[in-house]
């Protein structure tokens, strides 16, 4: 009830003044829904300055003082402040008594109400006080006087010491038994608790500078229960959820209480504690049960639960080290997976086709990298260990005993995409894809040498016999070797591929010099043969002269001597060698012509071995006779090796082309050989030149046997890089170094390294330094 | 707050005086009790310690600081404390007599206008400097009530004042 204020008291009255300052205060801190008139707020303010600027004219005649160090007028105010002080003292008390009759959330409402009404008045008092504050506690604060503030910081400190530290207990554990009841899933009255957090957040104030504030009362008084009470909860909680259900119920139950908790921070919480309320939760929730879950890692893989699997990933890795554990299962279980895949092909054993084989390791490779991507959201770590699984299955498997198999698989494999019969999916999409896939397997090739050599041999197949499927995946896929391996690597594919290219403009240039030298009909000719010539460079291809002596046909003699000396005229100094083991040609079976004008003759595609064989019968016929050859005539006539001659002639016999006399004979001296009159075709081509089986197997064999050569080579060449520019290096470093170079084309082993080391020292390109003998020293 | 809303001052002297509430607020003490109590009400807001007169002098600055940014509760910043000058507009407004100066500047001190007390304070400052004790005891009118011993005293404790 406003009553009316008593008279402005006197200025030099301290008593007096109080007495009408206090009976405003009080108003304000207990009716100020009343309102307040401006008349009595000035009054207030004015009754204040009048006191404190009362007496300084007085004390500031009281004469020269040298001794005061003060250096100027005395100020007033301490009085009042005094006074104010033990105001508010008396008010507190009364409000804590009070707050004894109430408990939980009438506890809570009665603690917010009068601080509301506290704080308010507070700032009401902070204004009709300002006076005060600008001058006596300015100066006091200056002078570095501890415990006094501006007026408004007085109510606060006043709560805290009057009424805070004996009801904070009460108030916080009603706070906690608020949040356990919405915890349990009730309604709540959260605007409370935020009050309560705004309370404890003011009363932290920073004693050396009161125009700061720190969360320390908040941190102790309310975070640290806070987050002591959630741990008790949630470890109660989860340790009976898990008793009564399965691990991926409890995950699902764990994620959505920490993305409840998640959002009770922005409810009612300083976002402020988020870093810890999580740390609190998933210590209660994650790293108690840790490995509970982890436990139940395999069961998911084994049974590819993908969301579970991603729960799982999601829930450790929000702690310390939490998924390291899982790494290493995970590798393991995929390079299990990926032996177990190769095992199953395995069975195949030599007719292994390289398509099922490198299907078998992608198929896996691509289950796993879809896990790593959805489950465990392409974490590095995890995509590292997909890597180190990969490489361990790929390259250390029942199929590839030694470690050569996989990279000459994949090859083949390669060989069987780019050659130009493999069925129809040479759609280019297609095609990108399956390159594509073939370079994540390379990826983990260990043996990148091996592939090179099984790649450079299968392409100069297919360049030669021009059966590649296209130009562009050829370079696509030059060009996907050279990102992956650098320049070196596929140099010599490349100059494979420009010789081709060259190839193609010398032959038309030598269309052009024929029809100079024999006019546009040459022809007519019926000498005339059709060829067409590769031009391929020594060092480029992985090509050998052949290995058996060969005497080509007379009719083809001379039309190949023309071309050589065509091409001796263009490149002087030049030597050509014919590899007749590539050569192919055509021949047309005139004998076969079914009646006169009835049909054409059909065509033959042989090697020019089988040519050779052929053409002998054309002879056999001219000289009369009865128009067969013998074993014998054809080793003569073509000089062909038997290892060579005799699978030709089986060709022959097994598509019926050639009869074998006596019926059966093996190839060998006395066997003879008609020509079969009665072959019926079903095409008009008949593909002859096939390759043979043994001559394949050989040639792979040769293959490993030049990659053990090329290896030596190749680290012999990485060691002398080495010295040159350091003139001088440890043994070690040398063997370390030399390593480092070439292990991204194969893993080469020490001893190896050694021996090469030795031979280099022996050919005196190396030195052993005699007075330090670990030593190694180059020698120009 | 529209910028055109007017408030009434009643000055010691009874008389009312409509102002600007924008101009009025450069005064931290009615702009803290403005917001305090609403000032919707028109009541008019006693000033029991200023004269008509004196009030209408400070109103005057007011009104020509109105743009100035707002006084911050403690703008007390040095280049404030140290510089003595003060602008064109401010020397002319000061240019009073002494008595009203001085009612200037505890008009600014009560109502809390600090730019208006720095002001004012610095025009006296401006007064005394370069000054000898003997003009500005005429200057202010100030008895000379020292001793020669003590004005000796003196001379010596603040030498390394001097030069």
């Amino acid at each position: 009830m406003p009553g009316p204020m008593p008279p402005m008291p006197n200025k030099d009255d301290v008593v007096g003044t109080w007495g009408f300052l206090e009976a405003g205060v009080d108003r304000i801190m207990t009716d100020l829904r009343e309102g307040m008139d401006m008349k009595t707020y000035m009054a207030l303010y004015t009754a204040i300055h009048n006191f404190c600027t009362a007496q300084k004219a007085v004390s500031g005649s009281g004469g020269f003082q040298p001794s005061n160090n003060r250096g100027g007028a005395h100020l007033l105010g301490e009085d009042l402040y005094d006074h104010l002080t033990v105001y508010l003292t008396n008010h507190l008390k009364h409000v804590l008594e009070e707050s004894r009759r109430h408990v939980d959330e009438g506890l809570l409402a009665f603690y917010i109400k009068e601080w509301n009404r506290y704080t308010t008045a507070g700032q009401y008092n902070n204004h009709l006080f300002r006076y005060l504050n600008r001058h006596w506690v300015k100066r006091e604060m200056d002078e570095g006087k501890k415990n006094i503030y501006d007026i408004y910081t007085l109510h606060l400190v006043r709560w805290r010491e009057d009424m805070f530290t004996q009801t904070h207990d009460a108030v916080m554990n009603a706070v906690l038994r608020l949040v356990e009841k919405q915890r349990n899933g009730e309604t709540i009255e959260q605007s409370q608790i935020k009050s309560v957090v705004d309370s404890f957040v003011a009363l932290g104030l920073d004693e050396s500078d009161s125009t700061k504030s720190t969360l320390e009362v908040y941190k102790q008084h309310f975070e640290a229960p806070f987050l002591q009470a959630t741990s008790e909860y949630y470890t109660r909680e989860s340790n009976a959820f898990l008793q009564e259900n399965s691990v991926v119920e409890y995950m699902k139950k764990a994620e959505a209480r920490l993305e409840e908790e998640k959002t009770r921070v922005n409810l009612y919480l300083l976002s402020d504690i988020l870093v810890h309320l999580n740390k609190t939760c998933e210590r209660a929730l994650i790293t108690a049960h840790s490995t509970r879950l982890r436990d139940e890692f395999q069961v998911l893989l084994d049974n590819d639960r993908q969301e579970d699997l991603g729960r799982m990933y999601s829930l450790l890795s929000r702690i310390p080290e939490g998924l390291d554990p899982l790494r290493s299962r995970f590798e393991t279980h995929v390079r299990k997976a990926g032996l177990a895949a190769v095992e199953k092909v395995a069975v195949d054993g030599d007719s292994l086709e390289p398509k099922v084989y490198v299907e078998a390791l992608l198929e896996v490779h691509t289950q796993y990298q879809d896990l790593v991507k959805r489950a465990f959201n392409s974490d590095a770590e995890f995509v590292r260990s997909l890597d180190n699984a990969c490489r361990e299955f790929v390259n250390r498997n029942k199929v590839c005993k030694g470690s050569t198999k996989s990279p000459e698989l994949l090859a083949k494999y390669t060989d069987t995409l780019l050659k130009k019969s493999s069925a129809k999916m040479s759609e280019e999409d297609d095609m990108e894809k399956s390159l594509a896939q073939i370079m994540t397997v390379f990826k983990y090739i260990e043996d990148k040498d091996v592939f090179q050599k099984f790649y450079s041999r299968q392409l100069a197949k297919r360049l030669v016999q021009t059966t590649s499927a296209s130009d562009d995946a050829e370079t696509n896929m030059i060009s996907k070797l050279k990102d992956a391996c650098g320049f070196e690597y596929t140099n010599k594919l490349q100059r494979m591929f420009q010789d081709i290219q060259i190839s193609k403009d010398l032959n038309s240039a030598f269309k052009q010099h024929l029809e100079q030298t024999f006019g546009p009909d040459y022809q007519r000719d019926p000498a005339y043969i059709d060829a067409s010539y590769h031009i391929l460079g020594t060092g480029f291809w992985p090509l050998t002269p052949p290995t058996t002596p060969f005497a080509p046909p007379q009719q083809i003699v001379k039309t190949y001597e023309r071309f050589a000396m065509f091409y001796g005229n263009k490149h002087q100094g030049r030597k050509l060698t014919w590899l007749w083991q590539l050569c192919k040609g055509e021949v047309r079976a005139n004998y076969l012509r079914t009646g006169p004008g009835k049909g054409m003759a059909p065509i033959f595609q042989v090697s020019t071995y089988q040519m050779a064989i052929l053409l002998l019968f054309n002879d056999a016929a001219e000289n009369g006779g009865n128009g067969t050859v013998s074993y014998d005539e054809m080793a003569e006539g073509t000089k062909l090796a038997a290892e060579t001659l005799d699978p030709s002639i089986a060709v022959f016999v097994k598509a019926k082309i050639l009869i074998a006399r006596p019926e059966g004979a093996k190839p060998e001296s006395g066997t003879v050989y008609a020509l079969n009159t009665g072959f019926k075709p079903k095409k008009m081509k008949v593909n002859l030149n096939i390759g043979i089986k043994s001559e394949q197997k050989q040639e792979s064999e040769d293959t490993h046997k030049t990659i053990e050569e090329d290896r030596r080579l190749l680290m012999q060449s990485a060691i002398v890089r080495i010295m040159k520019s350091r003139k001088r290096s440890k043994y070690n470093n040398l063997v370390t170094e030399t390593i480092s170079q070439i292990k991204s084309r194969f893993q080469p082993k020490i001893q190896d390294i050694k021996k090469c080391i030795d031979i280099l020292v022996e050919k005196e390109y190396l030195e052993r330094i005699e007075d330090s003998p670990d030593e190694i020293g180059y020698l120009a | 707050m529209s910028s055109s809303q007017m408030v009434t001052l009643t000055t010691s002297d009874n008389v009312d005086i409509q102002v600007e509430r924008a101009v009025a607020e450069r005064s931290i003490l009615i702009k803290n009790l403005l917001e305090d109590l609403g000032g919707e009400s028109g009541e008019a807001i006693p000033i029991p310690n200023v004269n008509e007169s004196v009030m209408k002098k400070v109103l005057e600055w007011c009104e020509q600081h109105k743009k100035d940014p707002p006084a911050t509760a403690d703008d007390d910043s040095d280049s404030r404390k140290k510089s003595t000058d003060i602008d064109d507009w401010d020397q002319k407004f000061m240019q009073v007599d002494q008595e009203m100066l001085f009612e200037i500047i505890l008009a600014a001190n009560y109502l809390d206008i600090k730019a208006l007390l720095d002001v004012g304070c610095k025009t006296v400052a401006n007064m005394i400097k370069g000054k000898s004790p003997d003009e500005i005891r005429k200057t202010f009118n100030i008895q000379n009530d020292f001793t020669p011993e003590e004005e000796d005293q003196i001379r010596r404790e603040n030498e390394w004042a001097e030069e």
